[in-house]
Order: C-alpha cells, then sequence, then structure tokens
C-alpha cells in the first residue's frame, strides 16, 4: 500500500519549506528501528499490521539476525498536517500546503558504528533523540547527541518503550512521571553543555510542555505528546491546547473538587501529567489486560475509541496492544511532533551554512548554501556510499544544500583533499542518474532540488569516501566530517590462496568504500591492514569483505591496537642535525604538550585554518604559551591536522621561509612514523630554535631539508625521554547487584579502572562505568558474560589516550613489548635506533 | 692523497695535462656527476684515459665519502669534477673530512662557468654575487635569487645565475619510503629562468615595490659554454623567455645597469635587436 509515488515527491521536493530531513539516533537497543518502522508504516510503504514486527530499515541479513542496524537507512515519507495544527509552526512555511516530506534516516546505536550517525547527521537537520525510558541516558545517547548538536542539529526526545515501564516494571504513576523528569533533565544538561548559549538555532532544549518530547512504545505502535492529551481536553477545561500543555507538565497540580489549578501539591490536588495523561493510560493498561473483556471494552468505547470486530476478537496483550494502536497512534504523534518542531532546510540551512563550508562566508555558493537556493550553484556534500546489489559498485548518498542535481549534468567532484584552483582530487564528470533511496528500494528521479537526499549512480568511481559535488568552479569544499571515534584496532589480512591477492586488493578497495571509518592499509612489510573502531565494527568489516567484497577465503591476524607515541620531558640538549651537503644546519627541542591541547587539537578547538592571532590568544590564555612564539606555528602533523605541532622559535634567520615546506614536509613524515615503532606522535611540541642555511637556494631545497628534519625531529624526541600511550575505552556495565563482583573480577584482570557506579534510578539495575584499555578489550564482552552468568552488558567507546607506564628501553616492561612487537611486525631494525643515528656533532 | 680535478668545461680533453697524468696513475678514479654534466658521457672520459672511471652520484658523496677516501692515506685516488673543483661549494665538505683523517688533499683547478662566461663580453671583474636559480613547485617558490641579483644591480654589477639541475633526484614521497627510484633528469633551460624571474618582477610590481629589474633589463642566455656547439644571446629579459639555446647547461647574466662601451660592442654581436641593449635610464 504505497501511498505516494515518485511524482508526488518530486513535486513535494520543490517545496522547500515544508521538507524535513531527519535522523534516528539513539543508545544501542534503545529502539530506534522498531519506531522507524511505525513511522514508516503510518507514510504506507509497508501495511500498518506489520509495523513492530519487520525492521524495514535493517536492510541486511546479519542486521536482521542479530536485530541491531549497522548501516544507516534513508527513507522518504509524506505526511499531511491537520489544517487547525499548522499554526503550530512558527518557521516560515509553504501558503496553502499542508503536507510534509520527510526524509528520515535510521542509524546504528552500536558506538562501533558511530561514524555512521556522524554521516547520517551531516545531511539532516533535525533529530529525533530515541531513550529506552527504562535505562536512561545512556553513554551512547551523550555521544550522538553531542555530535548532533556540534553540527547544529535540532532535537526532539522520544521516550521509548513504555510498555516496558507499565508492564514490567510496574512504577507508580508519579515515579514513571520523576522517570520521565529525570530523562529530560539529563538530556538538557547535554545540550546545555555541548550546545551554544545565544547561538543562532536558538532555544534547543526539550521540553514537554512545548511538544518537544513524545512518550510510547515503538514496538507496540503508540505514542503521544502532550499536545495529543491537550486536544482531548481542550474542550472540556475551556482553554487552549498550548496553554494547556503547560498545565500538563512538571508542578501543575489540579484540584477536581475546587477546580483550580495551583504549584502546590495539596490534599485532594494531583499533579496534572498523572491525573490526565498517565491515570487513563494505567487504566486502558489495566482494564485490557486484567478486567472482563467487557468492562474494558466499554472503558474503550467511553474514550472514543473505535475497534473493528476484528480488533475485538483480540484478548489480553493482543487487545492491549490494539487498542493503544487505536488510540494513540505511533504515526500521527511522532510526525506531527517532527513537522512541527524540527527545521526545515531553508531554516536550517541559515545558521548551518557557516558549520558547512570551508570557503569564505559571502561568496556564491555560500549565499546559495545560506538561501537553500534551487537556482544556484550546486552544492551537493556525498557523506556516504551504499553498495549496490551489482558487486562492487555504490550509490554516493548525500544532501543537496544548494543548486539542483539532475542526472546528464556535468559537475565537479571533489574528494576531501582539493583545493581550490589546484586539480588534485578533482574529477569533471557528468552525473550518470540520480536516485531516491528508500530502504531497500531505489528509484530513478530525474533531477532533485536543493534541500533534499538523494543518491547518484556512477560517482562511486571518482569519490573514495566522502566528497563535494559542485557546479561552481571556484567552489571550495563542503568540510569534511569529523568522527567521534577513531580506528585504533587493527588486523592484519591475508588470502588463504596466494592467487587470490588481486581479489583480496580490489575487495579491500570495496571495503573502504562501503564504511566511513574503517582503513585499509598496506605496510611496510606488504601486510595488508583493516582498521575499525572496536572488535564489532572489525568483525562485521571482515566478514563483509570475505563475503561480498573479496569473495575469498581469508586469514586473519589477532587484532593489534595502534599506539601513539610521545614525549614526556623537554629534550635534555638542543639537537643538531646537518643536511646531507653539509650546509645546512637545523637547531630543534622538543618539548610535551600540556594536558588537553592535544584533545583540543582533536577537537578542532585549536586548528590549522584558525586566525594566527586569535589561535595565539586562545594558547596563551588557556596553556600559557608565549603569544610571540604560538603566532608562529608552522604546522599541524601528521596529516596536517593531527596533535603535534612544530613552533618557529628563532629570530632574525634570513631565507627561513624558503625552507618551511620542507622542514614541514618533514615533519609530516616524522609525526606520522614516530622513532620508537613508527607510529603517530601525539601530543608533540617541536621548537625549531636555529638554522643555519646556505647562502644559495639550490643547495638548501628539499632533498637535502627534508630528510635532516625528519632526523633533528627524531633526535628532539629520543633526547625528551619518550614514551608511548595506548588508546583507552570508556566502558559502561549495566547489571543486576548480583553480578558486580564478577564484573569488577573481570576489569581487575584487565586493568580497567572503575570510576563510577551507581543504581539506575527506579530499577534493580546497576551502572558501571570504568577506563579500559582497549589492549584488553578483545574478549572482554565474553569473558564479562562468562563471570556473570550473562547477565552484565558492556558498551565500549573510545574515550582518551594513556601513557603506558615504563620504560621503552627496558625490554621487559610493557612499552618495551610493544615496541619490539611493532618493530618485528613492521619489519624494522631490532631496538630503538641510537641517537647517534640522528644527531650530528658540531 | 686525495686529489680533487677539474675536467673544464666542454669535452673529455677539456682536462690539463697535470691531471691527465694523476688519473692514469691513480688508484681509484670517482666521477661526480651531479652538479654539472660534461658534454660527453662516462665511456668518453674511461676511452681517453685508458681506465675505468666509478660514477659518483649524490648519496655516495654526501651519504658515503668513506667508501670515496677509503685508502687514500697509501694509494692516490681522484675526485674529478667538472668545470673547476670548488665551481660549487657542495665539496669542501668531502675535503675537510679528508683532511679530518689525515689525507693530504690536492686540487687540480680547471676552467669554470664562473670565469668562462667572460665570453659573452661582460667584463668579470664586473660580476656581483652569483645565485642559483631554482626549479619553483607548486608551495615552493623562493624568491631570495631575485633579492640578490636587485643589490648587484643597485651595486652596478652583473649578475651570474646557475640554472638548477636535477638529477637523481627523489620525489618527496619516494623520499619518505625510502624507495631509491628518481625522477627523470631536468635541466633549467634560460627561457624557464626568465620566466620566473618574470614571475617575480610582476609580484614585486602588484606589491608596489620599487623594482631595480624588469621585463626590459638586459640580459645575456649562454649554453654548453666551452664546447664547440656553444651558444650566446642577448636581449631583454622578456627576449630570454623565448630565446632558443638548445640543450642543456644554460646559464644567464643579468647584465648592470650601466654597460662599458666595449661591453655593448660585444652583446651586439649576439643580439637580435642590438637597440635594447641601451637601456633606459630608470
Amino acid at each position: 500500500m504505497v501511498n505516494f509515488t515518485v511524482d508526488e515527491i518530486r513535486e513535494h521536493m520543490d517545496k522547500k519549506k515544508n521538507i524535513r530531513n531527519m535522523s534516528v539516533i539513539a543508545h544501542v537497543d534503545h529502539g530506534k528501528s522498531t519506531l522507524t518502522d511505525s513511522l514508516v508504516s503510518k507514510a504506507g510503504i509497508i501495511a500498518s499490521a506489520k509495523a513492530g514486527e519487520t525492521r524495514f530499515t535493517d536492510t541486511r541479513k546479519d542486521e536482521q539476525e542479530r536485530c541491531i542496524t549497522i548501516k544507516s537507512t534513508a527513507i522518504s515519507l509524506f505526511y499531511e498536517l491537520p489544517e487547525k495544527d499548522l499554526c503550530h509552526i512558527t518557521q516560515p512555511r509553504e501558503e496553502g500546503c499542508a503536507s510534509f516530506l520527510i526524509n528520515l534516516i535510521d542509524s546504528p546505536g552500536h558506538v562501533d558504528f558511530s561514524s555512521e550517525v556522524t554521516a547520517a547527521l551531516r545531511v539532516t537537520d533535525g533529530a529525533l533523540v530515541v531513550v529506552d525510558c527504562a535505562s536512561g541516558v545512556c553513554v551512547q545517547t551523550e555521544t550522538v547527541l553531542r555530535q548532533a548538536i556540534a553540527e547544529r542539529i535540532r532535537p526532539v526526545l522520544f521516550m521509548n518503550k513504555f510498555d516496558k515501564a507499565l508492564g514490567t516494571l510496574k512504577l507508580s504513576s508519579e515515579d514513571l512521571y520523576q522517570t520521565f523528569c529525570r530523562i529530560v533533565e539529563n538530556v538538557n544538561v547535554i545540550i546545555a553543555t555541548y550546545g551554544e548559549d545565544g547561538g543562532p538555532m536558538g532555544e534547543i532544549m526539550v521540553d514537554p510542555a512545548k511538544g518537544t518530547v513524545g512518550f510510547g512504545s515503538g514496538l507496540h505502535g503508540w505514542a503521544f505528546t502532550l499536545k495529543q492529551f491537550a486536544e482531548i481536553y481542550a474542550t472540556r477545561f475551556q482553554i487552549e491546547e498550548r496553554k494547556l500543555m503547560k498545565r500538563l507538565w512538571g508542578d501543575q497540580f489540579y484540584d477536581g473538587k475546587a477546580k483550580k489549578w495551583s504549584k502546590e501539591k495539596t490534599k485532594t490536588s494531583q499533579r496534572g501529567f498523572v491525573q490526565f495523561i498517565l491515570d487513563p493510560i494505567y487504566k486502558v493498561f489495566e482494564y485490557t489486560m486484567n478486567k472482563p473483556k467487557e468492562e474494558a471494552l466499554a472503558l474503550v468505547e467511553k474514550l472514543g475509541i473505535k475497534l473493528t470486530n476484528e480488533d475485538k476478537e483480540n484478548y489480553e496483550k493482543q487487545l492491549m496492544k490494539v487498542v493503544f494502536r487505536k488510540w494513540l497512534p505511533a504515526g500521527d504523534a511522532l510526525l506531527q511532533m517532527i513537522t512541527i518542531h524540527l527545521p526545515s532546510p531553508v531554516t536550517a540551512q541559515k545558521y548551518r551554512m557557516e558549520m558547512l563550508y570551508e570557503g569564505p562566508h559571502d561568496d556564491e555558493a555560500a549565499v546559495a548554501i545560506k538561501n537553500c537556493d534551487s537556482k544556484g550553484p550546486l552544492m551537493m556534500y556525498v557523506s556516504k556510499m551504499v553498495p549496490t546489489s551489482d558487486k562492487g559498485r555504490f550509490y554516493a548518498f548525500g544532501r543537496v544544500f544548494a543548486g539542483t542535481v539532475a542526472t546528464g549534468q556535468k559537475a565537479r567532484i571533489m574528494g576531501p583533499k582539493y583545493v581550490p584552483g589546484k586539480k588534485e582530487d578533482l574529477f569533471v564528470k557528468s552525473i550518470q542518474r540520480t536516485i531516491l533511496m528508500m530502504g531497500r528500494y531505489i528509484e530513478s528521479i530525474d533531477d532533485v532540488p536543493c534541500g533534499n537526499v538523494c543518491g547518484l549512480v556512477g560517482a562511486d568511481q571518482y569519490i573514495l569516501k566522502t566528497g563535494t559535488i559542485t557546479t561552481l568552479e571556484t567552489a571550495h569544499n563542503l568540510k569534511v566530517m569529523k568522527f567521534s571515534v577513531s580506528p585504533v584496532v587493527r588486523v592484519a589480512v591475508e588470502c588463504k590462496h596466494p592467487s587470490d591477492l588481486p581479489k583480496l586488493v580490489e575487495g579491500l578497495k570495496r571495503l573502504s568504500k562501503s564504511d566511513p571509518l574503517v582503513q585499509c592499509s598496506i605496510e611496510e612489510s606488504g601486510e595488508h591492514i583493516v582498521a575499525g573502531a572496536g572488535e564489532l565494527h572489525l568483525e562485521i568489516c571482515l566478514k563483509d569483505l570475505e563475503e561480498d567484497h573479496a569473495c575469498i577465503p581469508l586469514k586473519i591476524s589477532e587484532p593489534v591496537v595502534s599506539y601513539r607515541e610521545t614525549v614526556s620531558e623537554e629534550s635534555s640538549i638542543t639537537c643538531l642535525s646537518k643536511s646531507p651537503n653539509k650546509h645546512n644546519r637545523l637547531f630543534f627541542r622538543a618539548v610535551p604538550m600540556p594536558d588537553g591541547l592535544a584533545e583540543d587539537i582533536d577537537s578542532g578547538e585549536v586548528n590549522t585554518k584558525q586566525d594566527g592571532k586569535e589561535r595565539a590568544r586562545y594558547l596563551a590564555e588557556k596553556y600559557g604559551y608565549d603569544p610571540n612564539e604560538t603566532r608562529k606555528i608552522w604546522c599541524f602533523g601528521p596529516e596536517g591536522t593531527g596533535p603535534n605541532i612544530v613552533v618557529d622559535c628563532t629570530k632574525g634567520v634570513q631565507y627561513l621561509n624558503e625552507i618551511k615546506d620542507s622542514v614541514v614536509a618533514g615533519f609530516q613524515w616524522a609525526s606520522k612514523e614516530g622513532v620508537l615503532c613508527e607510529e603517530n606522535l601525539r601530543g608533540c611540541r617541536y621548537n625549531v630554535l636555529d638554522v643555519e642555511l646556505h647562502a644559495d637556494a639550490i643547495h638548501r631545497g628539499g632533498g637535502q631539508i627534508i630528510p635532516t628534519t625528519r632526523r633533528v625531529l627524531y633526535a628532539a624526541s629520543l633526547t625528551a625521554s619518550p614514551k608511548l600511550m595506548e588508546p583507552v575505552y570508556l566502558v559502561e556495565i549495566q547489571c543486576p547487584e548480583a553480578a558486580i563482583g564478577g564484573v569488577y573480577s573481570v576489569l581487575n584482570k584487565k586493568r580497567g579502572v572503575v570510576f563510577e557506579e551507581n543504581q539506575v534510578v527506579g530499577t534493580p539495575m546497576f551502572q558501571i562505568k570504568a577506563h579500559l584499555p582497549v589492549n584488553e578489550s578483545f574478549g572482554f564482552t565474553s569473558t564479562l558474560r562468562a563471570n556473570t552468568g550473562g547477565q552484565a552488558f558492556p558498551q565500549c567507546v573510545f574515550d582518551h589516550w594513556q601513557q603506558l607506564p615504563g620504560d621503552p628501553y627496558e625490554p621487559t616492561s610493557r612499552p618495551g613489548v610493544v615496541i619490539a612487537a611493532a618493530r618485528k611486525r613492521k619489519g624494522l631494525k631490532e631496538g630503538i635506533p641510537p641517537l647517534e643515528n640522528f644527531y650530528d656533532k658540531l | 692523497m686525495l686529489y680533487f680535478i677539474g675536467l673544464g668545461l666542454g669535452d673529455a680533453e677539456d682536462i690539463t695535462l697535470k691531471g691527465l697524468k694523476i688519473v692514469k696513475n691513480a688508484s681509484r678514479v670517482y666521477l661526480e656527476a651531479y652538479t654539472s654534466i660534461l658534454g660527453v658521457g662516462k665511456d668518453a672520459l674511461e676511452e681517453l684515459y685508458g681506465r675505468e672511471v666509478i660514477l659518483a652520484d649524490r648519496d655516495l658523496v654526501e651519504q658515503e665519502s668513506e667508501e670515496i677516501m677509503e685508502g687514500a692515506l697509501s694509494e692516490d685516488i681522484a675526485f674529478l669534477v667538472v668545470g673547476d673543483p670548488f665551481g660549487a661549494t657542495t665539496h669542501t665538505d668531502l675535503l675537510l673530512r679528508a683532511k679530518e683523517r689525515g689525507i693530504d688533499v690536492k686540487v687540480i683547478h680547471n676552467a669554470s662557468i664562473m670565469n668562462a662566461i667572460g665570453c659573452c663580453g661582460l667584463q668579470l671583474y664586473n660580476f656581483g654575487e652569483t645565485v642559483s636559480i631554482v626549479f619553483w613547485t607548486d608551495s615552493w617558490q623562493p624568491e631570495s635569487f631575485y633579492d640578490k641579483i636587485a643589490k648587484n644591480r643597485q651595486n652596478d654589477m652583473h649578475t651570474l645565475c646557475l640554472l638548477d639541475i636535477k638529477v637523481k633526484e627523489q620525489s618527496i614521497e619516494n623520499l619518505m619510503k625510502g624507495r631509491k627510484i628518481y625522477e627523470p633528469p631536468r635541466y633549467m633551460t634560460v627561457n624557464q629562468a626568465a620566466e620566473q624571474l618574470m614571475q617575480v618582477v610582476q609580484r614585486k610590481r602588484e606589491q608596489k615595490l620599487p623594482l631595480d629589474m624588469d621585463e626590459s633589463t638586459v640580459c645575456v642566455g649562454v649554453a654548453r659554454v666551452g664546447s664547440d656547439d656553444q651558444a650566446i644571446k642577448a636581449g631583454t629579459l622578456e627576449e630570454m623567455t623565448a630565446v632558443d639555446l638548445g640543450g642543456p647547461l644554460h646559464s644567464m647574466v643579468i647584465a648592470a645597469k650601466t654597460l662599458h662601451p666595449l661591453e655593448i660592442d660585444m652583446l651586439e654581436c649576439f643580439a637580435n635587436d642590438p637597440s635594447v641593449l641601451k637601456e633606459k635610464p630608470t
């Protein structure tokens, strides 16, 4: 039963003010996909009766088997908002049009797949944050919400699994209200922490009284916001809906006898929310589940719920479900909340442009994005690649931010390394075909105007993972996404039959395309490395590689963790290295960065594109860096953005700027492959103290300076007490009290450190938070289950880097062992190279 | 004993008699082959000397000089350099290292572009500091050579510009990966050098800086000086972007502001349009 056609959708795509692009985000198992299905059922792609049973958006077989979402999926929905509700929309809307086009992206909840969430958020303007009201705000809820706010995505909240609270937990109505209250508060604390005060989005906190919070059960297909109940009672109380909504939340008590509202609870009064919302729900629940059917049906009739004869045949649970679904249909409540409170592209792009566009904020492309102008130059961001049924080919999925993308149109396809005016990472090609992507199905469409999401056929040949597509020659890139997780776990893969090697290489290419985060690389030793966010992520990637991308049997090594190299003291001496022709001398020292600076660089708080003076001020205020020096930060690295810097501390050296480029290149090299075991550097600041250069430019070219820079940086690191850093997970474990002992003993064995333990209010469950080295996390989940009788469930999310204690020069110390193993794996000479290799005497 | 022997500019036969004698008797002979090139190949030298010659590339000279000096305490080793041994400064280091090890060092001089440039008619006494003009890349475009030319011009002196040669250079990527894959050799032509200079002039003009030279400044382009087919052309900087001087090696001179009448007479022999030689006073 499809109630919309491609033509209808296309027609609607031009009504930009009536479009909502949104993602559904949540912690794993909080019921996103199931909830999404109830939305899909409302929009009519699958029959209403099936909602809650088929997970429409989980398109992969393993997703359906594991009951988790792995890849985000997009679908377009159609919704007609009742005429009388149009007045609730405060942003501009299309005159005389009450129907809305909703592009919805269902994203995975498991932390290992957070990169999918990032990709989903980029192309949407609003987010439906789903929280399981029985377990509350969890670690991943916070992660995704934080990302959403950073991308300027407006959130609305949905409290899911109401049925569980009624049926299993059997909370009293006041307790349930308190639970809801706490969740709303927790969510708002996160929003307040990461949101901008007085930012261009305005107020983004969620508030049930404003209708930005929904309640219900995705599984049973029912939901409501306070607006639904206010509608019911509005006539009875003779107050406006909007005013009544305020009465239905918070400390608002109604005295039935005196017919009066007050802010204080008295003996005869009761909380509005409890009296008018929870009590009726509890009653319906009680009657349908436990009372004789006649009484139940009588109540149903009284409430004005119309059941078919067929519906009336049901008993208990089935009856309860059907009654609730008829009474408070989830689709209506949610779609109303979405259309009324989430922003249209026209509204959102006004304030999102500056977060999205790398170029000047007043050029042609920026203005077209800001105005969401479909007549302007095309600006489209491809956020992910979706595999097609044709093996090895992908649809490029993304959002059109300005202009119109059309089949056959000639466009510039720009990768993340594209620099305006240069030819690197740029292709000028025709768009083969534009398509609409709807869950499992795709439909061809002639063109797609800005404010919409769509797929492109054929662009996968030119785009690696993400990219910008434009028609404007001077356009800059749309900003590359920043992921909240990093690929810290890696394995080496080999094919079982050497003759399969070409297939493996091709398969790795495809794998790298199909996942936003995974990194495939080749080591010096010739090993093929696949790096992912965690065990589960890697497992899925490798399974895909073996079964879909390469289709050959694979041998997979034990997982290995990525380490970082750092320094812990200032270099004990000023290090000198001479260029091969001996005419150029570089003098450097290494200094560890103060705590927090590396993280600031990771998050982009301190970055290379910032204004030099502004950055110097920030560094001076927060870290006490001398502004005269930090104004001369030459570069970040590795990859030009990493958490290490080179600072020019020289005084009056002639022609220094002519070797700067070579020093930067040498630094990128040295910061990518550190001196200890060729791992990336982290948290190192290198000061250029002095240089002596040959008088003539020809004798101080890259060939002389680049290798010398690397050598002097190595010498500086070796004299600055080098150390290793290892990645650490934040692990959140939920378990009953009886299992706590088991959890602690496993954590102890795995070098885990517990820093928080508390009972989840209103439940017998305990929540334990600990830091766990990633290196110890392999098999952690299964060991934990075994030690707690399967009662403890961990969620690991990458948290920070921490120094690995011990002397790297001691072969039996932890870092010593790691270095020896890494050097062996990479085919390097045994032992850390001696200082003499890099340090030249005067 | 370690001998540094200049080979002169043109072909194999430009070596001095003294040098040739040493080469014939030395136990090993190295030919430095990266700061300049000789008009003829290594085989021509071997044929003339009647002995084997070892090619010494940049890596060998700069990083493995031990190998060159091996046995020099007791035997004679010859190190052949195109032009004069100290024409370019790069070999000072090798000499210093030899001295450090107590090896006796002797230098046999020869003609170099530094003095042979007199062939173009500009008097050697009037030359200022010599500069090299390097190949620009997208991100590395040093302009310091212009500053030196400007300073020479202010002092009313000519400037000899040595043009970049890239032999056995690795790309940055290969350098980082430690792969010994070398880019094809490249030699800068007078056209390219003039082109880069014009760009610098243009940039300075845009920045509204005072100019010490411009497109009409008199220049001399020379090629393969000392060989039978040497070529010399005089004209303005702008003309230099289009002259055809044939194969490598090229050098260029930026003339001083004022020229001696004899200098003008000489340059006229090489100019397409002698009228441009009389520079308007600026």
